[in-house]
């Protein structure tokens, strides 16, 4: 609270409302988008000067690093930096002295906690990615590389972009600019066809939850008049729209954020859009990692966070409640699908899409908190798992199965990848103490905490998340018993990472010489060695992994004031929420003092007029805030257990009760044996994309044939039908005219008969 | 009539620049012949400033519902029109000048370019008298003005059979649109009695749309749908855009278009969006027609764009497509009169956004030509496969043609976003959320080819070797044509920083004056007065 | 007053008229076919051409200036068309009001364009006959 204080700026709504920054932040922050816009015009520069260096790779990291600096010191000036930085105006449009009707949207920043703490994570991740990728895409330099980071750079000045908008046109620029970006870094093996599809699909699927988003825009333009968020929130505390009308019992507060809910699952790959992402993971690893994990996939979640007095507004919780129960649905969906999936990086883009899901359940249940969090945290340790993935594809030639893999962490130079894989496996599986286990604990708990009167089923929701949270520590372990430990094998991939030039991948296989020992029962591929990561990639998985178990300690930050380190940043911010089970004393001003309460007692009514006075749920007749803990370490567990019985190797490394000796040979083959086609269907996502296919691809390439049949063979037609009249009327009435150009005036004229025939009986009928 | 003249200023001034391109085109002097381009320029810049100089309060304005358009018409069509002439270079006499050059004598009946030169300036006369006219016989000669010219550019613009065949194909379907938007235009005379549009709008606020009225306002519009290539005057539109050379599609794609507009706009004013429950939308009957034509011509213009493997007929599509998302402004109206809520303002930033990144497009396609295998003369890009991995072959022109097309895309934060924006808030104002939604679906299926187009460039393989026989590229007598694509890639990204200037200026321009009825009865010889035409009609 | 009147069935004579012209035009062009001997052969299938004897086909190339005399032609022929009305109505005019003068500058700007018409004909060559 002491933060909080003084000469701050005041709080607009009510005290338990969103937070509104009426501040001015320092110009300086432009930084953040500045200098990576800067590195992508340089990587231009280097591409044209044909620079076949490494330049440009380290120039993009130095001037990422910048960026993470700006954000440091942004941070460290904590709240009294927040509030609005204009930089240019850019749309601004009034129409005669009425200083109303006006359109403004300039190129200006918002930054308030919950901006804050995103930009913390996307610029540091940033800089240690773009350090491992200078050696990942090394193979490829010259103009590759070039395109590479510039890309890269114009990704992170689009997320920037996104994230301090302050306005939606802005945030709408920086929404389209990451979907670009991840179009082009998905699609940068383009020799793959997969890649290149895998692209398009993205950008494609993206595009319809935009146009989601884009109507959202335009409705809060038309509600509002205004899109600039500071004049927006506070209409919104105030509860009432442009034309000062009440906003509380109308469609505004159910239709605008159901569309902004479907931007947001477009993004971050939820329920129904969800088919992109795993597709996804065909573009480089350091790209899935920082885009299709870390940050860009975060951004749904952002925006509703952002968005949230909006959602809030609504008393019947009406989009909350389908955000919650979509979110939930998708992680349990997800978390089905990676039971038998054998690719360890779709693994992890399926696992991404769960944990997603998880986010968007804890926000639609009111736990801004938890959620902001959990993407905090998902962002450092599914980052690391990504980075270690990508060390194995990179030393076994783009080999991604688990049925070829063993014993990795036991060959020369990949003890480090095994090690990072080891913490990151630990914190997704919510081991205790990990910061996974905090930030996902704090979505269950909340799912009992919050009544069922104000979220309808959160409880069931929170039984769902648990046994989500027990498979998803039995599919990460999956993967760490059969890949990393065990018996040493490996068979080489098909490809090296895409890269068919060869150059860059000669001087790789000088550096790490044969390892002869490690290539037991491979006789086929003896000319392949692998080769181990080296110091930049290693450095960046150890930072990232060091990262993972540090930020597991913010959750002891402020603890008592704000549940968190994120909970401070949360209450500074418009996804301020007095969550139920946790309002209690922490995110009311410091002019309230509120008792503090005995374990397990209902939280107070909550103040927000309007609201429905719900108390607080527990767990097992426990305040879930605090059983949860024992609870999620349990199952945690069992999954881990699990996956021990089923996949792991004899000896300590199986928790002695694993049995595997040769790496595709495991107990959990009986098991799935007996279930019969359901595996297969698991391992075919549940033929959903073949779903999408059949009901919305075929459709409109028949529509596409219909309409081309249409003018190919319907008019052509018609001219026959009209050579086919009398002979007589032909040679009277058809001058000598070429049978297309004949057809086509026939088609006009029938097309503006048949408009002029609808027109009337559409008039007629009305 | 003097403040007429005044507000003409710029066409006579384009009109003298023509008479002498059309004299120094015939110059036996090869330097006095290559001055036709930079003539051409320097008048249509005269006539840029001078429409921007009666642009702001006080100047001229014109006498319709919508009086502050011409300014701004004039001053897009000048800026557009100087891309477009830029990218003529080298399109007219190339085989000519080549010969003359190795000794052959100059004949005056052999070269072309005069007259080339003078057709495009008379076609943007045209245009600019569009934006002029007060009534609809002044309106009509206009639109033919600038038409006819294009029928015979078409024709010229390549010595292949296709080109002769485009043209003629353009020249009867031409005909048979404009007969039936005339036919239209005799029918509102008939309906109301008048020819001026101001007039008209005063008896159609009096007494309401009549059944002639109503049946001449939609064959007028079902007339000018020829012009913007709208649905179900669009079938010539692939084919033409395809045999005519590229830089003359470009000058298709802008110039009648925007022609077709300005006169949908004139038109509907006069109607007024004044009818309806609402009261501000247009007559029933005529919103029905417009709102099936915008939705189809969007839909059959992008569907169709999907199966294209000519990149001209592609765009040729697209340009159908973008009529249609224009038609949702002509439909949204004026509105509250704001940009955003004014659907006439959202037409006029989308017509120069569409000019500028259209214009763009085709240059970047002008610029390449393929060698033909068998004898001399080169060929026309034509399909994908000679876009691919255009930016390692020629960089610059793959970034341009990755700029304009992201732009015609609607991809923020370019022109093409910045000007569909105001599509949607226009159309949600207006009520019309079944269209936006029509709007937004199709600008998610363009995505899909226009994506087609910026990976066959920046990310595809080129197919052969540089050099080859059958790989496209830049020749160097197209340099101006690449000035052309990086003026209007340039024009892309510094119009959507300068967006809120823009948007200033079309938002003044689309002032509309909603006509009340006079207060004499109607019927009295007051309405019927047509004072300003020089020959008066027989009326008895 | 027709004008003013929107009544339908104010334009049932025209209706009339043009049902009338119609008719008349398909009647005339089938009662030919019926009524009419129809005597084909070879002399009759010949080019008329002012009795002379017919020499080479029709789809004949022309010299080019015979298509531009002709258009040169019609540029001076409607020009005096114009001209006829334009004197008729400037001798109404009020002498030395501001309408006199714009209908003098409006129709110098009309010659001007047909003096530039004119000078294109000239260069390029038409009225030479070598």
């Amino acid at each position: 609270m002491t933060m909080f204080a003084g000469t701050l700026p005041t709080l607009l709504a009510a005290a338990d409302g969103p937070f509104i920054a009426t501040g001015s932040a320092p110009q300086w922050v432009a930084l953040m988008p500045g200098l990576p816009l800067l590195g992508a015009a340089l990587c231009v520069l280097f591409a044209c000067l044909n620079v076949k260096s490494k330049l440009p790779g380290y120039a993009t990291v130095a001037l990422l690093a910048g960026g993470f600096v700006t954000a440091l010191a942004a941070f460290l000036q904590g709240p009294d930096g927040y509030g609005v930085a204009t930089i240019f105006r850019w749309i601004h449009a009034s129409i005669g002295a009425d200083a109303d009707a006006s359109i403004t949207a300039n190129f200006g920043f918002y930054m308030d906690g919950l901006s804050m703490l995103w930009m913390l994570f996307v610029t540091g991740l940033a800089t240690v990615i773009g350090l491992y990728s200078t050696e990942y895409v090394a193979s490829d330099k010259g103009l590759g590389y070039c395109r590479f980071f510039f890309a890269f750079n114009l990704f992170v000045f689009s997320m920037a972009s996104l994230v301090m908008a302050d306005n939606l046109l802005l945030l709408f620029l920086g929404w389209e600019g990451v979907g670009l970006c991840s179009y082009l870094l998905i699609g940068y093996f383009y020799k793959k066809p997969e890649a290149v599809a895998a692209a398009k699909k993205a950008f494609i699927i993206n595009r319809i939850g935009d146009l989601g988003l884009l109507m959202a825009i335009g409705a809060t333009f038309v509600v509002f008049g205004t899109l600039e968020f500071r004049p927006l929130f506070e209409m919104i505390a105030q509860g009432v729209d442009g034309k000062g009308q009440a906003i509380g019992h109308t469609w505004v507060v159910v239709v605008i954020p159901l569309l902004l809910t479907a931007g947001a699952f477009g993004k971050s790959a939820q329920l129904f859009f969800y088919v992109w992402l795993p597709d996804a993971m065909e573009g480089p690893t350091p790209v899935s990692a920082l885009i299709h994990a870390a940050t860009m996939v975060t951004a749904g979640v952002y925006l509703i966070a952002r968005m949230f007095p909006l959602y809030a507004a609504d008393d019947a919780m009406v989009a909350l409640t389908v955000v919650a129960w979509c979110g939930a649905i998708t992680a349990f969906w997800a978390a089905t699908i990676e039971f038998a999936q054998y690719d360890i990086k779709r693994i992890m883009g399926y696992s991404t899409i769960s944990q997603l899901g998880f986010m968007f359940a804890g926000l639609g249940l009111l736990g801004t908190t938890g959620a902001v969090f959990h993407v905090f945290t998902h962002a450092f340790f599914k980052a690391t798992l990504f980075l270690c993935c990508g060390a194995v594809m990179h030393g076994f030639g783009g080999q991604l199965s688990l049925r070829r893999l063993s014993g990795v962490m036991w060959m020369k130079g990949f003890g480090i990848t095994g090690v990072c894989m080891f913490i990151g496996c630990l914190s997704l599986s919510g081991v205790p103490f990990t910061a996974g286990f905090f930030s996902k604990d704090m979505i269950l708990a909340q799912a009992f905490a919050t009544p069922d009167e104000m979220i309808g089923g959160a409880t069931f929701i929170g039984l769902l998340l648990l046994l989500t949270a027990t498979m998803t520590a039995y599919y990460t372990f999956r993967v760490f018993f059969r890949v990393f430990v065990g018996p040493r094998h490996f068979e080489p991939g098909e490809d090296d990472h895409g890269h068919d030039d060869g150059l860059g991948h000669d001087a790789h296989a000088h550096h790490h010489h044969n390892p002869t020992e490690e290539e037991e029962g491979d006789a086929l591929h003896t000319g392949f060695h692998p080769h181990a990561p080296g110091w930049a990639m290693n450095g960046a998985m150890v930072l990232l992994a060091v990262g993972t178990i540090l930020v597991a300690s913010l959750y002891f930050v402020n603890k008592k004031e704000d549940h968190g380190w994120a909970g401070t940043m949360v209450r500074h911010s418009t996804a301020a929420y007095p969550s139920p089970g946790l309002a209690h004393g922490k995110d009311k001003p410091a002019a309230t003092t509120v008792e503090p309460l005995p374990l397990g007692a209902p939280a107070p009514e909550h103040g927000q007029a309007g609201k429905p006075h719900a108390k607080a749920g527990t767990f097992l007749g426990q305040d879930p805030f605090k059983i949860m803990y024992y609870v999620s370490a349990v199952l945690g567990l069992i999954g881990i257990l699990a996956a021990a019985w089923f996949h792991a190797p004899k000896g300590a490394w199986g928790l002695g009760i694993g049995n595997r000796e040769l790496p595709s040979k495991v107990r959990m083959d009986a098991v799935a044996a007996r279930f019969g086609p359901i595996p297969k269907w698991a391992e075919n996502k549940w033929y959903v994309d073949e779903l999408y296919h059949a009901i919305i691809v075929k459709p409109l390439l028949v529509l596409s044939h219909v309409f081309h049949a249409f003018d190919k063979l319907v008019i052509d037609g018609l001219v026959d039908l009209v050579g086919a009249l009398p002979r007589w009327l032909g040679t009277l009435l058809r001058p000598s005219q070429s049978g297309v150009l004949h057809g086509y005036a026939t088609g006009m004229v029938a097309g503006s008969a048949v408009l002029i025939v609808l027109v009337v009986l559409v008039a007629m009928w009305s | 009539m003097a403040a007429k003249i005044a507000l003409i200023w710029p066409e006579i001034a384009l009109f003298i620049t023509t008479c002498l391109v059309m004299l120094l085109g015939l110059s036996p002097n090869k330097q006095w012949r290559s001055l036709c381009l930079p003539a051409s320029m320097v008048g249509l810049t005269v006539a840029g400033v001078l429409a921007a100089m009666g642009m702001g309060v006080g100047g001229p304005v014109g006498d319709t519902p919508l009086p502050y358009l011409p300014g701004f018409i004039k001053v897009t069509v000048a800026g557009v029109g100087l891309l477009l002439l830029l990218l003529q270079a080298g399109l007219i006499d190339r085989r000519e000048e080549a010969l003359i050059a190795s000794g052959r004598a100059f004949s005056a009946l052999r070269t072309n370019r005069a007259e080339y030169f003078a057709l495009v300036l008379f076609s943007l006369t045209g245009l600019m008298l569009c934006a002029s006219a007060g009534d609809l016989i002044w309106l009509f000669l206009a639109l033919e003005l600038t038409s006819l010219p294009t029928y015979v550019m078409v024709a010229m613009s390549s010595s292949r059979n296709r080109a002769q065949e485009a043209g003629v194909k353009y020249f009867y379907l031409g005909a048979l649109g404009a007969a039936t938007f005339l036919y239209g235009f005799v029918m509102l005379y008939g309906g109301t009695g008048t020819l001026q549009l101001a007039t008209m709008a005063e008896v159609i606020a009096a007494e309401g749309v009549n059944t002639i009225t109503m049946a001449g306002l939609l064959l007028s519009v079902l007339g000018l749908a020829f012009k913007i290539a709208a649905v179900p005057m669009h079938f010539y539109t692939a084919d033409v855009y395809q045999g005519a050379a590229a830089p003359v599609s470009a000058f298709l794609a802008f110039v009648p278009k925007t022609a077709g507009f300005v006169a949908l706009l004139l038109i509907c004013s006069a109607v007024g969006w004044t009818h309806g429950e609402s009261g501000n939308a247009l007559p029933e009957a005529l919103r029905i027609m417009l709102w099936v034509m915008a939705a189809v011509t969007m839909t059959v213009g992008n569907v169709l764009a999907i199966l294209q493997n000519s990149i001209k007929r592609v765009l040729a599509y697209s340009s159908i497509a973008h009529s249609g998302y224009m038609l949702v402004g002509l439909l949204a109206g004026p509105g509250d009169g704001t940009f955003g809520g004014s659907g006439v303002s959202a037409v006029l930033f989308y017509l120069a956004a569409y000019g500028v990144m259209n214009t763009g497009a085709f240059a970047v396609i002008a610029c390449l030509e393929r060698k033909a295998a068998d004898r001399g003369e080169p060929m026309e890009v034509e399909d994908f496969d000679d876009l691919r991995g255009l930016w390692k072959r020629e960089p610059a022109l793959g970034v341009l043609l990755a700029i304009v097309t992201l732009s015609l895309l609607g991809f923020p934060p370019l022109l093409g976003f910045m000007a569909k924006l105001p599509l949607f808030t226009s159309g949600i104002s207006a009520g019309e959320i079944a269209l936006v939604v029509v709007l937004g679906l199709n600008s998610a299926i363009a995505a899909y080819y226009y994506l087609r187009i910026v990976k066959a460039a920046m990310i595809d393989d080129p197919r052969g070797e540089p050099g080859a026989a059958d790989s496209a590229v830049h020749h160097p007598a197209y340099n101006l044509r690449l000035v052309t694509g990086l003026c209007s890639a340039l024009g892309v990204v510094a119009l959507a920083i300068l967006a809120g200037q823009l948007a200033e200026r079309v938002t003044e321009a689309s002032g509309y004056i909603a006509p009340v009825g006079p207060s004499q009865p109607v019927g009295s010889a007051t309405v019927l007065e047509t004072e300003t035409l020089p020959v008066q009609l027989p009326m008895t | 007053m027709l004008l003013g009147v929107t009544d339908p069935v104010a334009y049932l004579p025209l209706a009339v008229i043009l049902m009338a012209a119609i008719g008349f035009s398909v009647m005339n062009l089938v009662l030919t076919r019926i009524l009419g001997p129809n005597r084909a052969g070879e002399t009759k299938a010949l080019t008329y051409e002012s009795g002379m004897e017919a020499v080479g086909t029709a789809r004949k190339r022309f010299n080019v200036r015979f298509y531009l005399i002709a258009m040169v032609f019609l540029v001076f022929d409607v020009e005096v068309v114009f001209l006829y009305p334009w004197a008729a109505t400037f001798a109404n005019l009020e002498v030395g009001s501001d309408d006199r003068l714009l209908w003098l500058a409006r129709i110098l700007f009309f010659l001007f364009t047909t003096i530039v018409a004119f000078l294109y004909g000239l260069r390029k060559g038409v009225f030479r006959f070598d």
